[in-house]
């Protein structure tokens, strides 16, 4: 077992996808729980998808290191468009959101097809590559990480407040599209530090399954945030030692940020389980 | 009436867009009155409570809140929902619900203090509902949902409070130690607009009465509005005449 965990982290590049994969855990599972309070797994998923172009052209300008800002500044743009159109409720924002992310992903697609490495490029932006990660990609993922830290320290009973009753948060004088902005900018940072690792279409479950499962586990906020967090990392560090192993000692490639995601899932399904068989008991 | 007013509506007309909701309000809510505001299902009660709050603009004329505008009186003023617009999946507890009444004061990027979980602790246990501070919000019954809120306003200290409905669906010993508190904040000075469909608790309970119907059909002491005459006015067709003996109001 623990040859299993701890041995194919020799390496120096396991080494750095093991430090990048727990780092996006806790922080995705952190930020996930205000994703499932608020019900924004829908706009985490457009804002993903409309990052795809960002990373594309970043990529087409200057290579890898344009990657991070390519999607900074698409998912910016795209967050600050999808508060604003949530905030004038004209419109229906399930339809205007499906819409744009069609629209975003497609111009990557373009993008990216006229590539002669069509293929592979495409492949490492949907769905990352955390096994050639580098020091500078997991910086990037640490400031998020402490940035995440700092917003939910400082404003986290304000988010709660809005997550729970937003009509009683604006009649107490609250700005409540001023933090949906705040909380819908962090999502979308927390999606560009995982471009590189998971890709944009894996992010959303490193997002939405931790909190969900942790969800399942506890009612009291605080101990579903520590558990989420905890999902995220173990899930992580299971994900690469099991993508690794089948590889390596068996010879069965196994992508590893879909291993990562197939993790999170199997617990998820567990834990979904092991309550539905408890009701069972219970009758 | 000596005590000084907490609330003037000065001909106030609330509208969404151009759409009118409301007009002619006309009145006064002093300090440590309750006023009932009574009237048929989309009569505007919910909206006047809106547009005491600010979040509804005044189209013309003028609502006074403590002296000024409703929107620059936020701090002072506290609201109760209607405890069923609330999911009750959500996973905070009763006492965090009621901490929230706490957040204007200790402001932004502060964590709560001593002070604060105790004022907090101090209002859950004036709605009789010390007993169920870690519980989880949504496992308690609605009467008892409506005390939280009830609660979270209190613990905010209000100036002038703000009810929605708190009544509706209301078991009977919520019903009481609903009543039973906003009495005592009244009666500590408060000024409390409740808006309700039971016209028996609002003659028995309330200094005042605001009857609507889309326009103001009376506001004063309940002996006063509460008239078959304006009644009939106010309800229409939901009005159901008793022969001689009085008129029954039928709930929409």
């Amino acid at each position: 077992m623990i040859d299993f965990l701890v041995t194919p982290f020799d390496r120096p590049y396991m080494t750095r996808a093991l430090v990048e994969a727990l780092l996006l855990g806790a922080l995705c599972g952190v930020v996930g729980v205000y994703v499932l309070l608020r019900r924004l797994a829908f706009l985490t998923d457009a804002v993903t998808h409309t990052v795809f172009p960002g990373v594309v052209v970043g990529f087409l300008v200057s290579g890898r290191s344009g990657v991070v800002p390519g999607a900074l500044v698409c998912a910016v743009a795209a967050v600050a468009l999808f508060t604003a159109i949530a905030a004038t409720r004209r419109v229906n924002e399930d339809t205007t959101l499906a819409v744009l992310l069609t629209a975003f992903f497609a111009v990557g697609v373009i993008l990216i097809s006229r590539q002669r490495s069509y293929t592979a490029d495409l492949t490492a932006f949907l769905f990352g590559h955390i096994l050639t990660i580098d020091t500078a990609d997991i910086v990037v993922t640490a400031v998020v990480a402490v940035l995440a830290g700092l917003v939910l320290l400082g404003l986290g009973k304000e988010l709660l407040l809005r997550a729970f009753d937003p009509e009683w948060a604006r009649a107490a004088g609250y700005r409540i599209t001023a933090l949906d902005l705040v909380s819908n900018m962090l999502i979308a940072l927390v999606v560009v530090a995982s471009v590189q690792a998971v890709g944009t279409v894996l992010v959303i479950a490193m997002l939405v399954v931790p909190a969900a499962a942790a969800r399942l586990l506890s009612e009291r906020l605080g101990v579903i945030v520590a558990v989420a967090v905890l999902v995220g990392m173990a899930g992580a560090w299971l994900g690469l030692a099991t993508s690794y192993e089948a590889s390596v000692g068996h010879d069965v490639r196994l992508a590893a940020g879909a291993t990562i995601v197939l993790v999170l899932v199997a617990f998820y399904a567990l834990v979904t389980l092991g309550q539905a068989s408890r009701r069972l008991v219970k009758r | 009436m000596s005590r000084p007013a907490a609330i003037v509506f000065d001909q106030a007309s609330v509208a969404y867009g151009r759409v009118p909701a409301l007009e002619q309000v006309h009145g006064t809510v002093h300090q440590g009155e309750i006023v009932a505001l009574v009237g048929p299902n989309g009569a505007g009660k919910s909206t006047l409570i809106k547009a005491l709050l600010g979040l509804v603009p005044v189209a013309s004329g003028s609502i006074s809140v403590l002296g000024r505008p409703p929107a620059l009186a936020r701090r002072q003023v506290a609201y109760v929902p209607q405890a069923d617009t609330l999911d009750p999946d959500f996973p905070v507890s009763v006492a965090q619900v009621v901490l929230m009444g706490r957040y204007r004061r200790i402001g932004w990027l502060r964590p709560p203090g001593r002070a604060d979980r105790d004022a907090a602790a101090e209002a859950l246990a004036a709605v009789g509902l010390a007993h169920r501070a870690a519980d989880r919000f949504g496992t308690l019954s609605g009467g008892q949902r409506q005390r939280v809120l009830l609660a979270r306003a209190i613990a905010a200290q209000p100036a002038a409070l703000l009810l929605d409905e708190p009544f509706n669906g209301v078991d009977a010993v919520s019903q009481e130690a609903l009543l039973a508190t906003i009495r005592a904040l009244a009666a500590g000075g408060a000024a409390v607009v409740v808006s309700t469909h039971d016209l028996g608790l609002a003659q028995l309970t309330c200094d005042g009465i605001c009857l609507l119907n889309r326009h103001q059909f009376g506001f004063g002491p309940p002996g006063e509005v509460l008239t078959p005459d304006l009644l009939r006015a106010a309800y229409g067709g939901a009005a159901l005449e008793l022969g001689d003996r009085g008129l029954i109001v039928a709930r929409s």
